[in-house]
């Protein structure tokens, strides 16, 4: 209690308010534009905070992450483009009201709804995560192994449409995470003679490679132009008020939304587009109207927006405790917390905690944020975003990408490897092997390697060693959960194939 | 642009490729150093042969799609690795500038012929966005930037 409170007194300073409402803005322009994700807000905005003092940083980039889950929603709802995936389910709904002049009602109702998502999931992070990572003790190298498999094999089964595809992507990552010096034998190794490649290859630069390089050529390839300007903001009859009364009138929507995120974004890998659709998926199933979904029901716009926004920090639960990301864009944060020398567990929770706790409840004050961002530059945003042009866009994201990665280690050669990685990323998103596997392997490749490596040290002398992974009842239970995460991706296939399911479409993570 | 492929065989291939690789160095390596790549390796190499079996088996998709035009696909990527030789020869912002402008005047070409007077409308925000972006790197993040000819 006392680190929160503590955590609480160095968050309400003016530098830490200023930072926040800098990051939630930036957030939103990046999110609010079509195509480019939450994740490459977090890579592009990343070198920002090299200069700044663990917790501002930290502050920042949650910021961002908060905003730019939020204005996903802006072109989503007006011009039926979702400018990060997490926001598909918000166009369902969204779009038909702007097209009925109800544009502002959709906005102010999916800003409420974030405002409350972003809440919740720090509440849950808050409440969740201390007794997760108390418990995180007893994971043994072994337990820790069966972990990293786990978040491996549920994001990719989650995020490829091809679970072997996924498979491949994440043995890709765990390969490229064993270049340079071995963490346990100490050997230098794949460098192919080429000294500067002993230092591996940085987490950060593989992150703004093979997150922002495929997009920025798509949007090349694509000539991606000016948006249609047909969305119109414009505040028509609706009040502030009436808004509230109607996301807030039918509450159970709401809490169940945000349930359903919570629970989502705990699962290693899922991404925001994954709870936004099942959010919005079970308020139409519950809802006395069904049919009205679709064709512009407020509740479709609130279900898809909380979700999705609960998971922000609810995703964090499992990156701060075990050091796995909850999606894709946890990431670029566990990037961060090892840059500043932080290392998921317990210690976040003890040594560090002020810190700790004063980045969670910076992400509840970003969540406050997004109302006064919103609703009063909501409208600014919208026009710049709307009218930056696309060949002035483009360039300028590569310069502050290339300036981020030269700026990580003043590494001339990280810049080229993000490029290469980059382009490797484009042809093999054209194949279906998608980044979101990939960089999830070379986060847990390393988790992976010192888990398998120890426990078959510890069984030298056992007569068939790797038995040990399997020693105790946790490991057990874990290498149960990696078989039903890849059996679970095999389902809807299954289905599909036996005619019970229509079409089972699965999109990218954010 | 539509080209016709098996994905399944192409990530199959690109699956053994990328073993093959990894797997040639390995030899004078110690036990501990190549206990896991080894391990992951060989799941890579069989994930690999399934998808290739998969392929000829059950394909998944038979055809690739690049959304637009590959020609400006081709040009922004080589565009990008022109850039970063650039930043050796010609230092940072020398190299940006000359780069932003490049790409900023191909890619408009997409919306039709860019004429002269357009060009020098944009300069001044060029120059402000890459100077802006120049000097908060340098000077306030204390970032040193590569130098070359002229700075």
């Amino acid at each position: 209690m006392d680190m929160l409170l503590q955590a609480l007194a160095t968050l309400l300073t003016f530098e830490s308010l200023i930072t926040v409402l800098l990051g939630v803005t930036a957030g939103l322009f990046i999110g609010a534009l079509p195509g480019l994700t939450a994740s490459m807000a977090l890579a592009v905005l990343l070198p920002f905070t090299f200069s700044m003092e663990a917790l501002q940083g930290l502050i920042a980039l949650g910021a961002v992450y908060m905003g730019s889950i939020y204005g996903g929603a802006f072109t989503a709802i007006l011009i039926n483009t979702p400018g990060t995936p997490s926001s598909i389910a918000t166009t369902f709904d969204g779009y038909p009201m702007a097209r009925q002049g109800r544009a502002y009602e959709a906005l102010a109702a999916a800003t409420m709804a974030s405002v409350v998502g972003g809440l919740v999931g720090v509440a849950f992070l808050l409440v969740l995560a201390p007794p997760l990572a108390r418990w995180a003790v007893a994971f043994g190298p072994a337990e820790m192994f069966w972990v990293a498999m786990l978040g491996l094999t549920l994001v990719a089964s989650l995020s490829s449409g091809s679970l072997l595809k996924g498979l491949l992507g994440g043995c890709i990552g765990m390969l490229l995470s064993t270049i340079g010096v071995s963490p346990v034998g100490g050997e230098t190794r794949f460098t192919f003679g080429f000294p500067p490649l002993q230092g591996g290859i940085e987490l950060v630069v593989a992150l703004i490679g093979l997150f922002v390089i495929p997009e920025l050529l798509n949007m090349a390839a694509e000539g991606r132009g000016a948006l249609p300007g047909v969305g119109e903001l414009r505040r028509r009859d609706t009040s502030i008020r009436q808004v509230a009364r109607q996301v807030f009138g039918k509450p159970v929507n709401l809490i169940r939304s945000c349930l359903i995120g919570q629970i989502i974004a705990i699962i290693p890998g899922a991404g925001g587009n994954v709870t936004s659709l099942v959010a919005y998926n079970e308020a139409r199933r519950f809802s006395k109207d069904p049919k009205s979904f679709g064709k512009g029901n407020v509740e479709g716009v609130v279900a898809s927006e909380s979700s999705n926004n609960v998971m922000v920090a609810g995703s964090m639960v499992p990156l701060l405790t075990l050091g796995i990301p909850g999606a894709p864009p946890d990431a670029i944060i566990l990037g961060v917390l090892l840059l500043h020398g932080l290392r998921p567990g317990l210690d976040l929770f003890t040594q560090s905690g002020v810190l700790t706790n004063g980045f969670i409840l910076s992400m509840g004050l970003a969540a406050l944020m997004l109302l006064p961002v919103g609703l009063l530059g909501g409208r600014l945003i919208h026009r710049v975003v709307i009218r930056t042009p696309y060949y002035f866009l483009l360039p300028g994201i590569a310069m502050v990408t290339i300036l981020g990665t030269f700026a990580l280690r003043n590494s001339y050669l990280d810049v080229g490897i993000m490029l290469m990685l980059g382009t490797a990323g484009y042809f093999l998103r054209l194949i279906g092997i998608q980044a979101a596997p990939i960089v999830l392997g070379l986060i847990l490749g390393g988790i992976a390697e010192q888990g398998y490596v120890q426990t078959l040290m510890a069984a030298v002398a056992d007569p068939v060693p790797w038995l040990r992974l399997l020693n105790n009842t946790l490991s057990k239970v874990l290498a149960l959960l990696v078989l039903v995460g890849a059996a679970t991706a095999l389902v809807p296939i299954w289905l599909e194939r036996s005619g019970r399911l229509d079409k089972v479409s699965q999109e990218d993570t954010p | 642009m539509m080209v016709r492929l098996n994905t399944d065989i192409a990530a199959g291939l690109f699956g053994l490729a990328f073993a093959a690789v990894l797997w040639l160095p390995r030899g004078d390596m110690g036990r501990l150093t190549i206990m896991f790549p080894r391990a992951i390796l060989v799941i890579l190499a069989l994930l690999s042969v399934a998808l290739v079996v998969k392929g000829f088996v059950r394909p998944g998709e038979r055809r690739v799609e690049i959304p637009g035009s590959p020609t400006r696909l081709l040009v922004v990527m080589i565009g990008f690795f022109a850039w970063w030789a650039a930043i050796a020869q010609l230092g940072f912002l020398v190299a940006t500038l000359v780069a932003f402008y490049a790409l900023t005047w191909y890619l408009a070409r997409v919306d039709g012929p860019v004429e002269g007077t357009r060009l020098l409308k944009w300069t001044p925000s060029l120059l402000a966005l890459v100077l802006v972006f120049y000097f908060t790197f340098k000077e306030v993040l204390n970032v040193r930037l590569p130098t070359g000819l002229l700075f």
